[in-house]
């Protein structure tokens, strides 16, 4: 099953379990989803649930918090998350505040679902990749998934969570197929990160699109003799550090792949909380891989070169246990 | 202008000071030449006299505390200051440590710094102190720090594989596994990923149940003893001698006829002198001879050149009683090539009486060319000896041993000895050790050739 269809399979699993939830965004109706991942469900649920909206970010993401405040259980779509700054206020002063600033009366139990990221040539203002902005805020929760199963585990916690959740999923992994289970019931929890591949010489940590470099990385490296263990985090927010900590105790070593700008990361997080935690286990300092900090460039070449790669990421591990 | 009281350097060796006791308070008045302290040195206890008339207005190190060389221990102001021009206190300073080829250090009594003698700045000290000391600063990642704690091994014997020579983990796994002992998860491809993938396991990998080197083991009833800042030197420049030394023997035996009969009859015709000369006097006396025709023996080896030494200073090590804890010093006797027996006998006697209550001074303990090490007393036939650097040779006696030998054709009684000289391969070849050898058999074996 590709990756979008695992989603799809989702929310209309949800859809069908709990009558309160609902589908709203620029044309996930009558077009099916801009990418397709909505394909069908209008037909299913019909257009009281499955809610086309003009080009009005800030109107629509608004209008499904009020509606979760008033109980019913929103997943509203972003074409790209790069729109959703459109929509900051709500997403980010509203949502993620709301149980807090009510005094406990009003949860906001609404999924933000959209691509992130670069990789598609569409330019700067196209291809944020807002976990590092966004996961800045209290109250949000984030879910990175790198593969069909996960998107499917951690879509349909995400639409049971009574907490708003940003859903990141990455245009370049919309095809990807693999095994998805079948199931009601087949949740990922939060919070629980997933050793993709077991090593002894460095951690490398990451989290949706990138893992996949990672793995490729960590495949050339072990021909040269270095053994890395690939963790793939699943989800940002919450960060599941005890993971990559009894990892470090290993391997002594980590590398943090995050595919947004460095500055005030969810890499930069990981890496100060490995120092503060791991320090007397760490044989050197924690490596960072991460976009390149300038906006993104349009060309396929340079895009590639702007992002993390699986070039980057060997030789930051090659620094990283001195084999540089 | 407040006059800024440090550290002293007491020995060659010194690298920190306790404070045992300070004799002054805040506020008193001293003289140039007041003791003000007492020093615990790496070691004896020393006195600290100060070289500034004044009143002690800061005791910056309370006593007990061990400080570096160079520390700023207390403040004095002079005449008609107030305490208000007591600068606070500063951070420790360090002066740069002696190197271990160094043959010459500043005196002693240089050592209280002054103000207005400008100084470079502390962290320069420090950084020129860790690129010229070498093994004594070290440049460690954490975990390899950790393992090396955890597993007992002496950082001052790796060299770091590491940027900038720093140690790290493999470093340390490495020269674990040379010694013999591999820890549960020493080197990663000796993991195996498939068990982690199916497992999950992420167990920390060293988890030792007993010291590799054997020294902890489950179920043995040990008494701890504190460590002396003696014993602490002792066991810290044996390490590095034995570890950075190329050591060799080399032995041979002596027929000492002649001179335990020489011997008796000089000390009983200076028995009214109440002059008594020991088997050691005479060996010491051999071996400063020797070095005139071998200098090569009275030479240290300096990383990139060899320093021939213009005197002959001969270290005789003395054990302390083992009663308080034992140890080991080494008072030195200087230009022992230009002593008479006597005068030899004498110097040695009265050193090792002050190396037993702990009272040579700096001097009598430091720049030794050459070290001779007697257990013949003890009944001991033959043993072999570490080198005391820098020096490149260390002579081991052993006992004057009344035994049946050969002498031309004839089976006889006679007294033999066995001697071992352990030498540093930098300086020393084999056959030049077997020559100085020889020159020491044939001055002991004709013991007049020391009278003249």
């Amino acid at each position: 099953m590709e990756f979008r269809d695992a989603i799809r399979d989702a929310m209309s699993e949800e859809m069908r379990r709990d009558a309160r939830v609902m589908l709203i965004g620029e044309e996930v109706a009558e077009y099916n989803g801009a990418y397709k991942v909505s394909r069908g469900m209008l037909d299913e649920f019909g257009a009281r649930r499955v809610i086309d909206t003009p080009i009005s970010e800030s109107g629509f993401a608004g209008m499904a918090i009020g509606a979760a405040m008033m109980g019913l259980r929103p997943v509203v779509e972003f074409m790209s998350w790069s729109f959703s700054l459109v929509a900051a206020d709500p997403i980010l002063n509203n949502a993620p505040k709301m149980l807090f600033m009510s005094g406990g009366q009003f949860g906001c139990p609404i999924v933000f679902r959209g691509n992130d990221g670069a990789g598609g040539q569409l330019g700067s203002t196209h291809s944020w990749c807002v976990e590092g902005l966004f996961s800045n805020v209290p109250g949000i929760k984030m879910a990175i998934p790198a593969t069909p199963d996960d998107a499917k585990g951690l879509m349909k916690t995400a639409i049971r969570d009574d907490d708003p959740v940003f859903f990141l999923e990455s245009e370049r992994l919309l095809g990807l197929k693999g095994e998805v289970p079948v199931g009601e019931d087949v949740l990922v929890k939060f919070g629980e990160a997933r050793v993709r591949r077991a090593g002894a010489d460095c951690t490398i940590a990451s989290w949706g699109r990138p893992v996949h470099f990672c793995l490729e990385a960590a495949e050339a490296l072990a021909k040269e003799g270095i053994s890395c263990e690939v963790i793939d985090l699943r989800t940002i927010r919450p960060l599941d550090i005890g993971a990559i900590v009894r990892s470090v105790k290993k391997t002594s070593n980590l590398v943090v792949v995050d595919q947004s700008w460095s500055f005030g990361s969810p890499g930069s997080e990981v890496a100060a909380q490995i120092h503060q935690r791991c320090f007397d286990d760490l044989d050197n300092h924690v490596h960072r891989v991460h976009t390149e900090d300038v906006p993104a460039p349009y060309a396929f070449n340079l895009e590639q070169e702007y992002l993390p790669n699986a070039r980057k990421i060997c030789e930051a591990v090659r620094s990283a246990t001195y084999n540089a | 202008m407040p006059i800024s009281v440090t550290m002293p350097r007491l020995s060659d060796t010194m690298e920190s000071g306790t404070i045992v006791r300070w004799n002054v308070k805040e506020g008193d008045a001293v003289k140039s030449g007041m003791v003000v302290a007492d020093i615990e040195t790496d070691k004896a206890t020393m006195e600290m006299p100060v070289f500034d008339d004044g009143r002690i207005s800061k005791l910056l190190v309370p006593a007990g505390q061990q400080v570096k060389v160079g520390t700023e221990i207390a403040i004095i102001l002079e005449d008609g200051e107030s305490d208000d021009a007591a600068p606070t206190a500063r951070p420790v300073a360090t002066a740069p440590a002696a190197t271990p080829t160094a043959v010459r250090s500043a005196p002693a009594a240089t050592s209280a710094a002054r103000p207005g003698i400008p100084q470079a700045a502390p962290a320069d000290i420090e950084l020129d102190e860790e690129l010229e000391v070498g093994g004594a600063k070290f440049r460690v990642s954490p975990v390899a720090r950790r393992i090396a704690e955890q597993e007992r091994v002496d950082l001052s014997g790796l060299k770091g594989s590491g940027p900038g020579g720093r140690i790290i983990k493999r470093d340390v796994l490495n020269a674990l596994e040379n010694l013999g002992s591999k820890p549960a998860a020493a080197k990663s491809s000796s993991m195996s990923t498939a068990a982690h993938a199916t497992t999950g396991s992420l167990a920390v990998p060293v988890t030792p149940t007993a010291r590799s080197t054997g020294l902890v083991m489950a179920g043995l009833q040990s008494t701890e003893v504190a460590v002396s800042s003696m014993r602490q030197t002792i066991a810290k420049r044996l390490v590095e001698s034995k570890t950075t030394i190329p050591h060799y023997q080399v032995s041979m035996k002596f027929e000492l006829d002649r001179l335990m009969a020489l011997r008796e009859q000089l000390n009983k015709d200076l028995a009214e002198q109440e002059i008594k000369l020991s088997v050691n006097d005479f060996i010491v006396r051999g071996c400063a001879l020797s070095m005139a025709k071998h200098p090569y023996v009275n030479a240290s080896w300096a990383g990139d050149r060899i320093l021939m030494h213009q005197q002959v200073n001969i270290g005789v090590a003395v054990a302390l009683d083992e009663s308080k804890g034992g140890g080991l010093l080494v008072a030195v006797i200087r230009d022992v090539d230009r002593k008479s027996l006597r005068t030899i006998s004498s110097d040695t006697k009265a050193l090792s009486e002050k190396a037993r209550t702990r009272g040579l001074s700096a001097e009598e303990m430091s720049e030794s060319t050459f070290t001779v090490s007697n257990l013949g007393m003890f009944g001991v036939e033959h043993f072999t000896a570490i080198i005391n650097p820098p020096n490149s040779a260390i002579l081991a006696c052993g006992a004057a041993l009344k035994q049946p030998v050969v002498r031309g054709d004839e089976l006889t009684i006679g007294y033999e000895m066995t001697a071992t000289l352990s030498l540093d391969h930098r300086v020393i070849d084999g056959a030049m050790a077997a020559r100085w050898l020889n020159t020491l058999k044939h001055l002991l074996e004709n013991p007049a050739t020391l009278l003249v």
